[in-house]
């Protein structure tokens, strides 16, 4: 039976001149398991938001949107809120109350249940979603993952026939995310319940999906099972297929994928891509193991090292653990240096003790063989220093990002100041820095109303007009899709052409193995290994990328698609 | 561990509603001094033994004295002159005592407010009042959720200000005051724009239909019926004492209490009952205690007689499924062991 039936179908804003979602023609059928894709700001939102009607936003609307063959607008409130259940983005924003059980029975409270049903519900949901060990805590104690489960649960919690995900793991960590989108697949594995979501993390989402839906400036222009999608896009040339699954991309490079019956073989996990690798040298070992020479970074000769830290200990009270342990490191100017590992091992903490905001209680950190602990504030974040925050909205103070932009620099009066003590005029400065982060078409909007993309290169480019030499980013790549990755890594390496240092900690491991001139692994306070991403991830036999996993057991150094699909091609010719 | 602290929220506000205003209105020696014992004693219970000694001996001792000493030094009412100060004014015995007597009664309630805050946790208050107006009980909620994330958010923007040099704990006082304001500034924007999505996380959950109701995890049963019954008893027989006279006190000009020489039987009836009523979460907790550890006495030993004893244990925690029943056999093979061990 069909679920939701849209017929060409078109969304256009008020006042505004085109439409933001047109000739959208749609069926979702029960229990299927629907994975909308496409770049920021393609319509995806504004579509998902078309089925909860309570929450779609104003707007000229023609065609039709149906649900159970009943016009989704002569929905009343109330089967709305029990049949549609929307998680939305944010996990901290979606709570509304204080304690995790009173949260979970919210939405029961509204539709009027008695205290018995609501208990009986509540011990359900808790169950199923183990939550019952975190049962009576405040929602503050919660980690994000957590958060964003308790919301699922809660939405849950109502029995929705048609669950509505809005890029829920956007916000999230990579563990925490995909433990999310496996309990989202349990739902629909379990339960039944159809589910309609939209998501950036393809590899983990692909293998569960019925149907894909892929949109590009409001229009779908891919729709069917997720192998159709990837033949249709590769064969149209279009730069969403960037965002498939490796594998795919893989086979594409290598095999071409030319023709819509490639779709029956095309692999679309690790293991089946490995299987099809090894079919496809017929089981015997291929000639030419090593990514060729063309694609090898030169080594690189290090001399002086421009942060030095040694035998560093820290902890954040006498009483708790230390969260580094002797840690040493050098990072060396110019370089973009990568630290990945899990969750709380200190890879946070390391950043902020290299930016001084914490001080270590034994060992050293010198910058350009000045000690951090003895520099003021302003001479640590005036010109030398730039921290870009995990959350980019903690930096905006004016309404629009022009003014943002001039505000870090004390203002739109051009005269020297401890912020400010170029020669060049700052509207030139401000320009060309709009410039250099691809935020100069959007400089009278309102910091706010810019995508998470945008926002974060708006927040980048207040951090470097205030000139530092160094760059710190914790997790820049979080909440961006393939598209916005790519920009950040062109303006990074615009950045390391500048003669800029840039340390990042990351979780994502494809954009450390793309981009990254060295990467280090952090455990237990500490610094593992560290090596260039090519020798780093070649020797990593779990924590590392698709792509290596895939291929490992034939080539040896091939860490990204594009290198198995070099090490093919060798082969092949 | 306090086990006084699950009873029914009524219970629990009605105990220290009780004796706090009991120890704020009445201050008869036996009265407040029943009333400091329990107090004492309860905050072990609830804040933990070395938290307690802590608290009492080097927050609360102070107090007292501070009290002893200033009373006397303003006051100088009474007919039991000790001396004279350097200006001329008298220090009186009754003056000394009533210094005292302010300074139990201040301590008093101040040890009961940290067991309060201790046993009445947010969402039991939240429960209590939200029943008289229910949308009240939802505000006080969401406002409990936010001051926590507030102040983490604030945490955030001001780490994230550090981090471009501006500092609210450095520079001159204008300077300060500015990345202060800045800060705010962030901070109201933040929640603004934060809060729309809040409210649509609550629309699309059915947040403004008719007929909301109020869920909570608390149920009043029969062991609630009984604590119920008792201390309000204990409460009621106090009440009528001291009604009949029996907390009368004055301590100006010259101290003189009710009931204590000679000793009447109502004023004996109320003390007793005061005082029960002061130590009945005392009470429940040590009856809680001996009552687990006669049960874990009794089921060690039949474990060590026959090994598997299931009737008994099923009887007393239900029948397990089998995976539970392999993790109570891992544990009671454990504790077992560090039986033998000790």
């Amino acid at each position: 039976m069909d679920m939701i039936t849209v017929e060409q179908f078109n969304f256009a804003y008020p006042e505004a001149s085109k439409p933001t979602i047109s000739d959208i023609n749609l069926t979702i059928k029960e229990g299927s398991f629907n994975v909308l894709c496409g770049k920021s700001g393609c319509g995806k939102t504004t579509l998902l938001r078309q089925f909860k009607t309570v929450l779609a936003p104003h707007g000229k609307t023609t065609g039709s949107i149906k649900y159970k063959d009943q016009p989704i607008g002569e929905l009343d409130h109330r089967t709305q809120a029990e049949a549609i259940g929307y998680v939305l983005q944010n996990p901290d924003n979606q709570i509304v109350t204080d304690k995790v059980w009173h949260e979970l029975a919210f939405g029961l409270e509204s539709l009027g249940f008695d205290n018995a049903t609501i208990r009986l519900r509540v011990a359900e949901m808790a169950s199923y979603f183990g939550i019952q060990a975190w049962f009576y805590r405040d929602v503050a104690e919660l980690s994000g993952g957590q958060k964003q489960l308790l919301n699922l649960a809660s939405v849950m919690a109502m029995h929705p026939e048609v669950l509505i995900l809005d890029e829920p793991t956007s916000q999230l960590d990579p563990i925490a995310a995909s433990d999310f989108l496996e309990t989202v697949k349990k739902i629909n594995r379990d339960l039944g319940t159809t589910i309609i979501m939209t998501e950036h993390r393809l590899e983990d989402i692909f293998p569960a999906a019925d149907q894909v839906i892929v949109m590009d400036a409001g229009k779908i222009i891919a729709i069917g099972n997720p192998r159709e999608v990837g033949v249709r896009l590769n064969l149209d040339h279009h730069d969403m297929f960037e965002a498939m699954p490796a594998p795919m991309k893989i086979f594409a490079g290598v095999d071409g994928m030319n023709s819509e019956s490639a779709a029956d073989i095309c692999p679309l996990t690790v293991r089946e891509g490995r299987q099809w690798l090894t079919g496809h040298y017929a089981g015997q070992k291929p000639q030419y193991v090593k990514v060729s020479a063309a694609r090898q970074k030169p080594p690189v000769e290090h001399k002086t090292p421009i942060i030095t830290v040694k035998d560093v200990w820290f902890r954040y009270d006498k009483s708790l653990p230390d969260v580094v342990r002797d840690l040493s490191l050098n990072i060396y100017p110019g370089e973009i240096f990568a630290i990945v590992g899990g969750n709380g091992t200190g890879k946070t903490t390391t950043l902020s003790l290299i930016s001084g905001v914490n001080k270590p209680y034994r060992g050293k950190i010198n910058i350009d063989g000045k000690p951090v602990g003895r520099m003021s504030g302003i001479e640590r974040f005036r010109g030398l220093i730039g921290v870009l925050p995990q959350n980019p909205q903690s930096l905006f103070v004016k309404k629009t990002v022009e003014l943002d932009l001039y505000e870090v620099i004390g203002g739109t009066k051009e005269r020297k100041s401890d912020e400010y003590q170029k020669d060049m005029p700052k509207k030139t400065a401000v320009a060309g820095m709009a410039k250099l982060m691809h935020i100069d078409h959007l400089m009278d909007r309102h910091p706010y109303d810019l995508s998470g993309g945008e926002q974060q290169r708006l927040a980048l480019a207040k951090i470097m007009l205030l000139n530092p030499r160094i760059l710190l980013m914790d997790e820049p790549t979080k909440g961006l899709d393939n598209h916005f990755k790519k920009e950040l890594a062109g303006i990074l390496y615009k950045l390391k052409q500048h003669g800029v240092t840039i340390i990042m900690v990351s979780h994502d491991v494809e954009f450390c193995a793309d981009y990254a001139d060295r990467c280090g692994l952090f455990f237990e306070g500490n610094l593992v290994t560290e090596n260039t991403p090519r020798a780093f991830f070649a020797d990593n036999s779990f924590y590392t990328t698709s792509a290596n996993r895939l291929s490992r057991h034939l080539f040896d150094d091939a860490i990204t698609a594009d290198d198995v699909i070099d090490c093919c091609l060798q082969n092949d010719r | 561990m306090d086990q006084f602290s699950t009873y029914h929220p009524a219970i629990n506000f009605f105990y220290f509603a009780g004796v706090i205003l009991m120890a704020m209105f009445f201050n008869h020696p036996v009265m407040m001094a029943e009333a400091l014992f329990a107090a004492v004693l309860y905050s072990f219970f609830t804040l933990g033994t070395e938290k307690a000694l802590r608290f009492n001996l080097l927050a609360m001792v102070p107090i007292l004295l501070i009290a002893v000493l200033f009373n006397p030094m303003f006051n100088h009412y009474g007919v039991h002159i000790l001396g004279y100060f350097p200006n001329g004014n008298p220090i009186t015995l009754e003056s000394i005592i009533y210094g005292f007597v302010m300074g139990v009664m201040l301590v008093t309630v101040i040890i009961w407010f940290s067991s309060y805050n201790k046993v009445m946790t947010s969402d039991k208050f939240v429960y209590l009042f939200g029943r008289m107006i229910p949308a009240l009980s939802l505000i006080l909620s969401m406002v409990l959720r936010f001051v926590p994330r507030f102040k983490k958010q604030l945490e955030v923007i001001s780490n994230g200000q550090k981090c471009i040099g501006r500092d609210v704990s450095s520079g001159n006082l204008i300077e300060r005051a500015k990345h202060g304001v800045r800060i705010i500034s962030i901070m109201i924007t933040w929640a603004l724009e934060n809060a729309i999505e809040t409210a649509d996380s609550m629309r699309a959950r059915g947040y403004g239909l008719k007929g909301r109701t109020a869920f909570s995890i608390f149920r009043f049963d029969n062991r609630d019926a009984i604590a119920a019954i008792l201390m309000g008893l204990a409460f009621g027989i106090t009440c009528i004492g001291l009604a009949l006279g029996a907390g009368a006190v004055q301590y100006n000009p010259y101290f003189k209490a009710a009931g204590i020489n000679p000793v009447t039987p109502l004023s004996l009836l109320t003390f007793i009952c005061y005082f029960l009523f002061c130590l009945s979460p005392v009470i429940i907790d040590i009856m809680g205690d001996y009552r687990w550890r006669r049960l874990r006495n009794s089921q060690e030993t039949g474990i060590s007689m026959t090994g598997a004893d299931e009737s008994l244990r099923n009887a007393m925690f239900g029948t397990p499924t089998s995976d539970e029943n392999n993790i109570t056999d891992a544990e009671r093979m454990s504790k077992g062991k560090i039986k033998l061990w000790t």
